[in-house]
């Protein structure tokens, strides 16, 4: 008699943790939606930034291109990687809210979203560093702030980080989501 | 009638916690496993924590002041005059400090392989502890990068053909950090295998 008392209260619980489950999954789903928008836009934003100055003097260049800076090269490809996975990784969220108890296509997607995430990470910060450069320049180490000839340029490039760094708090969400998902199970 | 009733269920550890004896894997033998996962987490955070003050360290105590000088040159490196190495060892400080904290959790974790709280709380802290970092190391990484190579479109000079010591002392404090993200990542990865229900 205990163990038919077990089972019964089981069933009655199942059905609302799967309800739930089923919640968290279209929620990540959604947030997946989102971030590849953002890093998307991103990686376009930087990889379209040209900008010639009508004008040239002896000392500056009279052009500037996201590929002039190595740095700008690798956020490029930092953002398109990362919204390339979240293309890939969106049928397995689909799988995922289907069957709401599916834990290995779980553990898949977050050991891959952590090394995804330490790559945006990576690319959004480094990109934030020479942006800064860019802005501030620095007096102690000789290098001069190219945003004072450059107005559109730096404009752009300081707009495209936003779309990454919005993408890093998703993916933040998204990870914790996924990790209330498997204790949920 | 008084057969239909009875059931013979043999003893087990299981059975003295009131659950179903045939669920699976015996708790026990799972909790072996989930302990010896929390024992290398330990581990693993000890590793992080000498990377990680070792990178601030090592960045902390970058001076450099080159025995001549010319006209157009600074003669003096030190990590402050970077804001973006300023960042970088406070970055490694904070993230130093919530590892020395956060290992009273991982013992717990170790004590009480089934607890799911501090697991949970683990996690969590340790992806945005992950984040902190690798966004501290990459920027710190793109300056010296720049140091070393300089840019000819934008007139950025490279100051590591001056400041030799410098730039190594730097640049080994942007590897250790690395490779405390590197540990990070086990950990989170770690975290997120042992948290699934079986």
């Amino acid at each position: 008699m205990k163990a038919g008392g077990v089972e019964l209260g089981e069933a009655k619980n199942s059905a609302p943790r799967r309800g739930v489950n089923r919640g968290i999954s279209i929620l990540d789903f959604i947030l997946r939606l989102l971030a590849f928008i953002g890093t998307l836009g991103s990686a376009i934003a930087m990889a379209t930034t040209n900008e010639t100055l009508p004008f040239f003097t002896r000392f500056i260049r009279f052009r500037a291109e996201y590929d002039d800076l190595p740095t700008f090269t690798f956020f490029v490809i930092a953002n398109a990687i990362v919204s390339g996975y979240l293309i890939l990784s969106l049928p397995l969220s689909i799988f995922n809210i289907i069957r709401s108890s599916a834990q290995k296509s779980r553990i898949i997607l977050v050991i891959f979203d952590t090394a995804i995430l330490a790559l945006l990470t990576a690319g959004a910060s480094a990109a934030a560093a020479i942006v800064y450069l860019a802005h501030k320049g620095n007096a102690r180490v000789n290098w001069f702030a190219i945003c004072q000839q450059f107005n559109s340029f730096c404009e752009r490039t300081s707009a495209s980080l936003i779309g990454s760094f919005a993408g890093i708090a998703v993916f933040i969400l998204i990870m914790v989501l996924s990790a209330v998902a498997l204790y949920r199970r | 009638m008084s057969d239909s009733t009875t059931i013979d269920v043999p003893e087990s550890s299981a059975a003295t916690k009131g659950k179903a004896p045939l669920m699976g894997a015996p708790r026990h033998e799972r909790g072996g496993f989930k302990k010896g996962i929390a024992i290398f987490d330990f581990v693993l955070r000890i590793g992080a924590i000498v990377c990680v003050l070792a990178a601030a360290a090592s960045m902390g105590t970058s001076d450099e002041t080159l025995p001549f000088f010319t006209q157009f040159f600074q003669f003096q490196a030190s990590y402050d005059d970077l804001p973006t190495f300023q960042y970088f060892v406070v970055a490694m400080a904070l993230v130093g400090g919530y590892l020395v904290f956060s290992l009273p959790f991982s013992v717990v974790t170790i004590i009480r392989p089934h607890a799911v709280g501090p697991r949970f709380l683990l996690l969590i802290m340790d992806t945005v502890a992950l984040t902190f970092n690798t966004a501290a190391a990459a920027a710190a990484a793109a300056i010296v990068y720049l140091a070393h190579n300089g840019n000819p479109n934008t007139n950025w000079l490279a100051i590591c053909n001056q400041f030799g010591d410098f730039c190594q002392k730097v640049s080994g404090a942007v590897v250790a950090s690395f490779v405390a993200v590197l540990l990070f990542v086990v950990l989170v990865v770690l975290s997120g295998l042992v948290l699934r229900k079986h």
